[in-house]
């Protein structure tokens, strides 16, 4: 059996060799990233299958945990690891093509150290590790961000370091309070022990913690760096932030309010703020003419719904969250990538200059629309039963209350189905137009180049599978939302 | 009064996070509001400290072998903000990089006329 | 209208601080009881891992991975600095003044000492207060100090970036030669020597050693991203 270390070491491994052999094999770092996604792909797979069972703790120096760090590769983990290592899997095939200007060597370096992190941080059982591998995240993706040094990307790099870094702050409070209570930063041990401290003086450190880490989750009205960014930066970021960054976000969240602290009285504050989110990014999207900006308020709102489901706190609401957070990773990573292209060609991020871009790139412009489809919840794709699993969950719930709310959610789902649409509409039905008047459509039928189709492919290829075939990820994901809930498992399982 | 001055160290980081609060809100100038970070980050990082401290503790070192063990202050803070400390340098080196590129783009470092992307 | 809402943010933080830290007396570390790990620490850390510096044997040992993390940080902001200012503008008109030949000399002679005292912080961070991340920053200040007074004296860029790299690697194929021997990343598998002494301590000295050279590495290549003209 694998150690699930190698899984965060391997991508570290690499990425630190990158500018050695780019100094002498200029075009060899590219090519790094795609193979160290694919070595973490594989190896999730194969731990996923043992972690079914019972989930693998290892410790890193040899000592028993809580005396060192450990890693807890539970389904929950895994599960995430293995999004985490497809779809950076899927965009570093769609880079090496795309990224062609600017200091390209570092760009795959970063990469690769995001996705490190982000693996990491799910992966952890050490509370001030997860900070860690989190900050190693955000640094990535601030860096990132102002990859292309234009002037909206650096103003969104900064605005968002500087957000960014407030947040983190927060997050290094609350576990500066945690250990003064309980003299260890080991999650498990922390979880043993929280009833021996009085729950007002615990509401604190939780507070911090849900903020700090809120804000890199995009919560309302936490999400104020998210527009930019997301739209500013390079379009396979783009993907990788909407489509794993803030979900590695979402995790840190659900992971102190779950395991650590169980805070059963939040509850319903998370369902109240994941609603809030939705709306509110639903509505902002409803107005917006650029397409990455739109994209980038539909992921806060999408997130919005994901916490949500985690408010709902049964098991059926977690697989359900968990389900969406899976299904918007890949619909907003294949929108993103198809988005890159569309842009590229049409020389600018305007609704209204990717009119007719139907004729000229027709399987990007199908991709996008698929994603799209997924995305609002249409059947047969992935997004339809993910969004089904979360009604039904709220639905359970049994009360007046929550069908009102849920009723609100959908109210969002249509806003974001109408806003959609007009991009769709964009793209097949309205001819390209200059000064007002109709061009005749000029231009051959110029797709993408191979290296951004072949992901576009596999992200399309998965979405329709994985929307037919649900059933190959529930077994996994009731695991997963079995690991959130029941701490008392998770502690046994580190602490034995 | 000695109340005070016993927790002088807690006040003290409380009030570095609090000024760095205040400058990262209300200046203008971008180096002021990174200024304000570093003492934000200085200020949790003292608390952090403070948290392990063992009266008449000393430095966990054992630089004799006599030293008893019994009266060394805790060592898990320490390494906790050498880690921290290490990444608010690195956030704010790469908050130095963007700045100056930022000053190239838009001639100013103020904040508010800093304001292409719009909602 | 900044300073009204910075002042109800701090009216809501800081007392909240204040109140939760009175749950955290100062100076007094509740119940310390032997399941507190850093009880542990301070009581079997000079066995087990025969660093006479506990809060070395706690960076690197027991939290080793956090310190992997913390070089990776630092690897992601020179990284980042390099990739952020690479296509930099020309300053127009900008002459650096030359330094004067008393500086230039003081320089000459500070350098190679700093260097070494940098060294000595690191080599010895099992033994002295110190280590891999402190002699590193001394080195970079050295670095520093020859680029700003005489700047005849500073490294080739590519030989920065090959220290970092080499060293960063170094440190990961440390922990996977542990994982390979013992079963654990990062497992001590050097003999541990006698107490007190400059080779003991098993894998600590030379992880400290790989972080120092890394950390002066890539600060000095962070000061020479920022100093030099751009192309």
């Amino acid at each position: 059996m694998v150690n699930p270390v190698l899984l965060i070491v391997t991508p570290l491994g690499l990425a630190f060799i990158i500018p050695l052999l780019a100094s002498v094999w200029t075009r060899s770092a590219k090519y790094i990233p795609v193979v160290g996604m694919l070595f973490n792909l594989i190896v999730s797979l194969l731990l996923l299958r043992h972690a079914l069972d019972k989930p693998v703790v290892v410790t890193i120096g040899g000592f028993p945990p809580p005396f060192c760090i450990n890693l807890v590769a539970g389904p929950l983990g895994l599960m995430l690891s293995l999004l985490i290592a497809l779809v950076g899997f899927a965009v570093s095939i769609y880079a090496l093509g795309y990224i062609r200007k600017g200091a390209t060597a570092r760009y795959h370096a970063l990469y690769l150290l995001l996705l490190a992190g982000a693996t990491g941080a799910v992966l952890t059982g050490d509370l001030f590790n997860l900070f860690v591998f989190y900050e190693i995240l955000c640094i990535s993706s601030y860096a990132l961000v102002a990859y292309l040094g234009d002037r909206d990307g650096i103003e969104a790099a900064v605005k968002y370091l500087i957000q960014g870094s407030v947040g983190s702050g927060l997050v290094l409070i609350g576990i500066a309070i945690l250990y003064g209570l309980f003299g260890t930063l080991n999650m498990a041990d922390i979880a043993q022990h929280i009833s021996s401290v009085e729950p007002l003086h615990l509401f604190v450190p939780l507070v911090f913690l849900i903020t700090g880490f809120g804000v890199e989750a995009a919560v309302f009205p936490l999400n104020a760096w998210l527009p930019d960014a997301h739209a500013s930066a390079p379009s396979s970021i783009s993907a990788i932030l909407s489509g794993i960054a803030i979900k590695v976000g979402v995790y840190a969240v659900a992971r102190v309010v779950f395991t650590l602290f169980d805070a059963s009285g939040l509850f319903l504050f998370l369902v109240l703020l994941g609603l809030l989110t939705l709306l509110v990014a639903e509505m902002s999207a409803f107005s917006q003419s650029n397409i990455k900006r739109m994209l980038a308020y539909s992921s806060i709102g999408q997130i919005g719904l994901i916490v949500f489901a985690f408010g709902l706190a049964s098991p059926s609401g977690i697989s359900g969250g968990l389900f969406q957070l899976t299904s918007h990773a890949l619909a907003k990573a294949l929108l993103f990538l198809a988005a890159g292209y569309m842009i590229y060609r049409a020389g600018s991020m305007e609704i209204s200059a990717l009119e007719g871009m139907g004729k000229k790139m027709p399987i990007t412009c199908f991709a996008f629309t698929i994603g799209v489809f997924s995305l609002v919840g249409m059947p047969p794709f992935i997004g339809f039963p993910s969004k089904l699993l979360i009604i039904k969950a709220a639905l359970a719930q049994q009360s007046v209350w929550f069908t009102v709310l849920i009723a609100l959610a959908l109210a969002g789902t249509v806003i974001e189905t109408v806003y959609f649409f007009r991009v769709v509409q964009a793209l097949y039905f309205k001819e390209p137009t200059v000064n007002g008047q109709t061009q005749q459509p000029t231009g051959s039928v110029h797709e993408a180049p191979f290296s951004a189709m072949a992901p576009i492919y596999g992200l399309l290829i998965l979405i329709l599978l994985l929307g037919i075939y649900p059933n190959l990820l529930t077994g996994a994901l009731d695991s997963a939302a079995t690991e959130l809930l029941e701490r008392a498992a998770y502690i046994t399982g580190v602490l034995g | 009064m000695s109340a005070l001055y016993e927790n002088s160290y807690y006040i003290a980081s409380v009030g570095l996070i609090a000024v760095g609060l205040y400058v990262m809100v209300v200046k203008k100038n971008l180096i002021k509001v990174l200024i304000g970070l570093s003492l934000f980050e200085t200020g949790i990082n003292l608390l952090f400290i403070a948290v392990g401290y063992l009266a008449g503790g000393t430095a966990p070192i054992f630089s004799t072998h006599s030293l008893l063990p019994g009266r060394m202050v805790d060592p898990v803070p320490q390494a906790v903000v050498l880690t921290a400390i290490v990444i608010g340098v690195a956030v704010l080196a790469l908050a130095l990089s963007l700045t100056i590129r930022l000053y190239e783009h838009y001639g100013t470092l103020n904040l508010r006329k800093v304001r292409d992307l719009k909602w | 209208m900044r300073a009204v809402i910075a002042i109800c943010l701090l009216a809501v933080i800081v007392p909240v601080l204040a109140i939760s830290l009175a749950e955290i007396p100062f100076g007094a570390q509740g119940a310390a009881t032997p399941e507190k790990p850093w009880i542990h620490y301070i009581s079997q850390g000079a066995e087990e891992t025969g660093a006479a510096n506990i809060v070395t044997s706690v960076v690197v040992t027991y939290r080793g991975f956090d310190t992997l993390g913390e070089v990776t940080v630092l690897f992601i902001a020179a990284i980042g600095l390099g990739a952020v200012l690479f296509s930099r503008q020309q300053r127009k008109g900008e002459k650096l003044e030359g330094a004067s030949l008393i500086l230039q000399t003081g320089c000459r002679f500070l350098f190679p000492l700093i260097l070494l005292f940098g060294a000595y912080v690191f080599i010895h961070g099992h033994l002295t207060p110190g280590g891999g991340f402190q002699g590193g920053v001394i080195v970079a200040s050295g670095f520093l100090l020859a680029y700003l007074g005489c700047a005849d004296i500073n490294a080739r860029k590519r030989w920065l970036n090959a220290t970092e790299s080499l060293a960063g690697a170094a440190f990961v194929i440390a922990g996977l030669i542990g994982l390979a021997l013992g079963g654990d990343f990062l497992m001590n598998f050097l003999p541990k020597g006698t107490f007190n002494r400059l080779f003991s301590a098993g894998l600590i000295p030379l992880v400290y050693a790989a972080i120092g050279f890394k950390v002066g590495a890539e600060l000095a290549g962070i000061v020479a991203n920022l100093l030099e003209k751009p192309e």
